[in-house]
């Protein structure tokens, strides 16, 4: 997919686990892996809320769009 | 009215499936038995004859026993396609009561019933020509077109396909965080 999705950059930058930040947005550490090793399929406004708000970013920092071959629709 | 849980539409056509199981088992012994009984009772006539009392030709009855019991074997692999058709329902029907009727088998399971249904109605056309082309007196078993049986296999193989989306969409919610 050409979206990349930079979580692995910006906790390492924070100094912040995964485990820490699936604590303060309650979202479980599953789906968090899911994101930050880019198999998710779509984010809630919901969820990038609590992140840029934890991580004290803004979504164009956790998200990256990467030209590419477009990505087919999987069934 | 609720869609799970006791008194709901589901509970009832779980009892249903359950029961025409049962049913179906019981059918397929008995139809095995009968067609065992037939088959042998035709190879010994004097069985028939000295055991029963039959108004009528014995020599006729004795001489279409091995069809008689070809027909009863047919339909006990006709009521195997429909125990196969029912255990892929109450599997259907399990998902749906574990609460995840989108489930990537049961598009293979719908499948799996429509192509059974196929070869259950080719199987009989099959069955029928044959039978009629061996005896042609006897009407052992209906092989005329049935319109309603190809209805209800178009009926199946489109709920297959809303299945499948349902399950792409099933991941696709998966996946969102």
């Amino acid at each position: 997919m050409p979206i990349r999705v930079n979580l692995d950059r910006i906790l390492l930058e924070r100094r912040m686990s995964l485990t820490e930040l699936s604590d303060r947005v309650g979202v479980t550490i599953a789906n968090l892996s899911i994101l930050k090793t880019g198999k998710a399929r779509a984010v809630r406004f919901s969820t990038l809320d609590a992140l840029c708000r934890e991580l004290g970013c803004q979504p164009g920092d956790l998200v990256e769009y990467e030209a590419g071959p477009p990505s087919a629709v999987e069934d | 009215m609720r869609a799970l849980g006791p008194g709901s539409v589901s509970s009832f056509l779980k009892i249903a499936l359950d029961v025409i199981y049962v049913a179906l088992w019981v059918w397929i012994g008995l139809l095995s038995v009968v067609s065992l009984v037939v088959l042998l009772m035709s190879f010994n006539p004097e069985l028939l004859a000295n055991r029963l009392h039959i108004n009528g030709n014995v020599d006729e009855l004795t001489g279409n026993g091995p069809l008689l019991a070809a027909a009863l074997a047919g339909w006990a692999l006709m009521s195997g396609g429909w125990m196969a058709i029912v255990e892929r329902l109450r599997k259907i029907f399990g998902t749906l009561s574990a609460g995840d009727p989108f489930h990537p088998d049961n598009v293979r399971r719908l499948r799996l019933v429509g192509m059974i249904l196929v070869g259950l109605e080719i199987g009989r056309y099959v069955f029928a020509s044959v039978a009629h082309a061996i005896a042609k007196d006897v009407k052992v078993i209906d092989g005329s077109f049935t319109l309603n049986t190809w209805f209800s296999v178009l009926v199946v193989f489109v709920l297959a396909e809303v299945f499948r989306e349902g399950a792409r969409l099933r991941r696709e919610a998966e996946l969102t965080i």
